[in-house]
């Protein structure tokens, strides 16, 4: 390339990203998934529209493969130690037999719409089995929806440690594709365990030994404060390639690299954060871009019918099945399962992923990489855009308690790492605008009042419009914000809908509730206090949100303390009438509908006992098992002594 | 709220400095309905707020108990010229409140009509509304009204 024109491709790169971060702009307004724009754009770029001709498929998966793993060692580095031990079960399931299922029940699919065989097909469904990390955090993000802690966590974790498992599957895939077919492959499936078992544990001990020493590293290293977060970032990656070399999954160890870090006290942290919040997104534009640029959509138009029927199966048939099979035997209510089946956005992975055929030279490649690309489409459209509706619609949303909050931390050389130097704009409406009293722990150390600094004494009252500096212990932040946030503008409907009509005082004893309202409980409560039973009857640890319901009314965890104790209860008196379990969607529900059959079964027998007497083992009992109707008043009436 | 609110169970303009003052002139009001004794009603009011503040938030007071002799669901509605503190959810000052009593055994009728009560305060529009009536007869018929409406909707 002559310089003139390598300064035309740099040009032309710049002004890609340059726009693509302008656009962000339009995605905010309407709700619409940023990365859909991104990949858009690209298309529009691309060789297709307005003609940048790119077809360089190692470059693009090289450039892929880097913003994966920026990706994953942020995505890590973000998820806290709390939401992985909530998460951990429901997440892991989800991201080994969830991806299974799913890649399973894709290929099945695209084997029998497609005509493809069973390797091709295998390929696509391990293509398309894993979740966006970045596409669902987005968009909870942008909505300032808050979402139950427990589903939340399960989907930040499911989504960071479900990419491993779809790279490893269509990884191995693709190089027995290589080697000759399955047929030429006797131990396939015994060789994907081992491989699977060698890869999995080589990149656990690697990221906690990585996450180690770059904790390590960082903490005992003087450097220029500028090049702490480039070191960590580049030593991420040499890391993921290490162990990708030795034969580990190096993007699991990258992400646990991240999880490491991210849960360490680390020097300079802050300044890494948001370094690598800055890298996620160039990642994820450039990455978006460039698979952009790749495809060709006239290549689309052909194989659109298929593409489209494969993008809905899976997302209406083979994501939420995968869910509930995996999230039966954990505690989640039927609209969380439901809600995490609906956020099974496909992304970056998938078609980074859909290179692979392409780049081992597969007939197939290019087939599977224009599917692949249809559903990541079709999914980003239809998930992405319908996210938060459905969050709301399924009551999952918890109602903020505060209203918006400027708020600013800034780093303290020096300082303990329990403490920090945090910035309020005082809102309009906030308690201390209103007069309330601050704490001696939130007094602040300086005042800025229309540009000008003030100290506190000179100041007298922080005013609405000040900014407040304020040193703090980390532990007093959610109550300061409380202090300096506006009031918050729930919808009241929604509020009382979440929380209950009434709130009632934890330490309250729940017989004498129980007898107000005329509420039936259960014999042993004794001396309970409406905390201490509710504590009981939830599942683990309660969360803001859990109801229990007691006789006509439910009993609601408004909110939880520190140290996870219910804190505040509300009482509904109107809530949704109980639903009959049919389908089960979790332990609880399972049981139920387990006694449920077996009662019948019972009662099944002694009505062919007396039927024909001395027959019962002649007759045949399976047919009714899978009908999936559990209404025993029906199948009384249709008894074999009625007929 | 037909068959629980009369005419005279409303205090358009209710002059009161306190929680425990206010629950007193409910009380008062829904003494003179009922028949019943101020004090019983009284203290079977305060007996709730110990249970936890009634104060459901916006302005809004619910208080309510349950009393051996009373025949169905009384209530009485006030408006207070003054917000006062009531310690509720939100921690905003009460100027609205809606006193639900109902007989001892109860239980469905009880919960329902505390159901009813809570739905229509929630209604941002609706409390504008009662914030914004003149006269005692405008809160009845406002109050019923909405209830009619929403029950044809």
């Amino acid at each position: 390339m002559t310089i003139e024109a390598l300064n035309l491709a740099i040009m032309l790169g710049a002004a890609l990203v340059v726009s693509s971060v302008l656009s962000s702009v339009i995605a905010f307004r309407f709700g619409a998934p940023l990365l859909l724009i991104f990949l858009l754009l690209g298309l529009v770029f691309g060789e297709d529209g307005l003609g940048i001709p790119f077809d360089d498929t190692s470059f693009a998966y090289a450039v892929g493969s880097v913003a994966i793993a920026i990706i994953l060692f942020d995505s890590g580095f973000t998820t806290r130690w709390r939401s992985l031990a909530l998460a951990a079960g429901p997440a892991g399931m989800l991201a080994t037999v969830g991806v299974l299922i799913t890649a399973g029940m894709i290929a099945l699919f695209g084997a029998m719409l497609l005509d493809l065989d069973w390797l091709s097909a295998l390929l696509l469904g391990a293509i398309v089995s894993s979740t966006d990390a970045a596409a669902v955090f987005f968009l909870l993000r942008v909505g300032g929806i808050t979402l139950r802690d427990r589903v939340r966590s399960t989907l930040e974790v499911e989504s960071g440690s479900n990419d491993p498992m779809a790279i490893f599957l269509t990884l191995s895939l693709a190089s027995m594709a290589t080697l000759g077919g399955i047929e030429s492959h006797g131990g396939l499936w015994q060789m994907l365990v081992v491989e699977f078992l060698r890869q999995m544990g080589f990149g656990l001990v690697g990221g906690l030994a990585g996450g180690w020493l770059l904790v390590q590293g960082l903490n005992r290293i003087r450097l220029d404060p500028g090049l702490y977060p480039i070191v960590a970032l580049a030593a991420a990656v040499l890391l993921a390639t290490v162990v990708n070399a030795l034969g580990g999954s190096g993007f699991l160890a990258i992400y646990i690299a991240g999880v490491i870090a991210g849960n360490s006290r680390v020097h300079a942290a802050g300044s890494l954060g948001r370094f690598q919040e800055g890298m996620t997104w160039l990642a994820q534009i450039t990455m978006f871009l460039t698979l952009g640029l790749l495809a060709t959509p006239t290549q689309f138009i052909s194989l659109a019918p298929a593409g489209l029927a494969l993008a809905l199966l899976l997302i209406f048939v083979a994501r939420p099945l995968a869910v509930w099979i995996c999230l039966l035997p954990f505690g989640f209510s039927r609209k969380e399962t439901l809600f995490i089946g609906w956020v099974g956005l496909r992304g970056a992975v998938s078609i980074l992923l859909a290179l692979v055929p392409v780049l081992s030279g597969l007939e197939s490649g290019r087939l599977l990489f224009n599917l692949a690309f249809i559903v990541v489409f079709v999914s980003l459209v239809v998930q992405g855009w319908t996210l938060r509706p459905v969050a709301r619609r399924l009551g999952l949303v918890v109602p903020p308690a505060i209203g918006p909050l400027d708020r600013s931390e800034l780093e303290l050389p020096g300082a303990p790492g329990d403490y920090e130097l945090l910035t309020y704009r005082v809102a309009d409406d906030c308690p201390v605008a209103q007069g309330e009293r601050i704490p001696r722990w939130a007094r602040p150390s300086l005042i800025v009042r229309e540009g000008k600094s003030l100290l506190p004494e000179r100041a007298g009252r922080p005013q609405a419009g000040d900014y407040v500096y304020i040193f703090a212990a980390h532990s007093r932040v959610a109550l300061m914000d409380r202090l300096f946030a506006a009031r918050a503008e729930g919808d009241l409907e929604q509020e009382a809908a979440f929380y209950g009509d009434f709130a009632l005082e934890p330490d309250a004893p729940l017989t004498t509730v129980a007898l107000l309202y005329g509420l039936e409980v259960p014999a042993d409560v004794g001396d309970a206090t409406v905390a201490g039973y509710l504590s009981k009857a939830v599942h683990g640890r309660p969360e803001t949100g859990d109801r229990v319901r007691l006789g006509a009314v439910e009993l609601i965890v408004r909110a939880v303390d520190e140290e996870g104790h219910i804190a505040d209860v509300g009482l509904a008196v109107d809530p949704a009438p109980e639903r009959r379990v049919v389908i089960p969607y979790n332990r609880r529900e399972l049981a139920q509908v387990t006694t449920d059959l077996k009662a019948r079964l019972a009662r099944r027998r002694r009505g062919k006992a007396a039927a024909a007497p001395g027959g019962v083992h002649d007759l045949p009992d399976a047919p009714d098992f899978g009908r999936g109707d559990h209404d025993a008043d029906v199948s009384d009436k249709k008894g074999p002594a009625d007929v | 709220m037909n068959g629980i609110l009369t005419p005279d169970s409303v205090l358009p303009s209710l002059h009161v400095t306190s929680k425990k003052q206010a629950l007193h002139e409910l009380a008062k009001r829904a003494s003179v309905i009922t028949g019943l004794g101020e004090r019983a009603i009284f203290d079977t009011l305060v007996e709730r707020e110990r249970l936890g503040s009634t104060g459901v938030g916006r302005g809004v007071a619910i208080p309510h108990g349950k009393l051996a002799s009373l025949d169905r669901v009384y209530g009485v509605f006030a408006r207070l010229t003054r917000p006062i503190d009531f310690d509720a959810v939100d921690e905003h000052p009460v100027d609205l409140m809606f006193l639900l009593l109902a007989p001892e055994g109860a239980g469905a009728d009880h919960l329902k009509a505390l159901a009813r009560v809570s739905r229509l305060l929630r209604d941002d529009g609706m409390l504008d509304r009662l914030r914004g009536c003149e006269t005692a007869d405008a809160l009845f018929s406002l109050l019923n009204e909405q209830e009619a409406s929403s029950h044809a909707a």
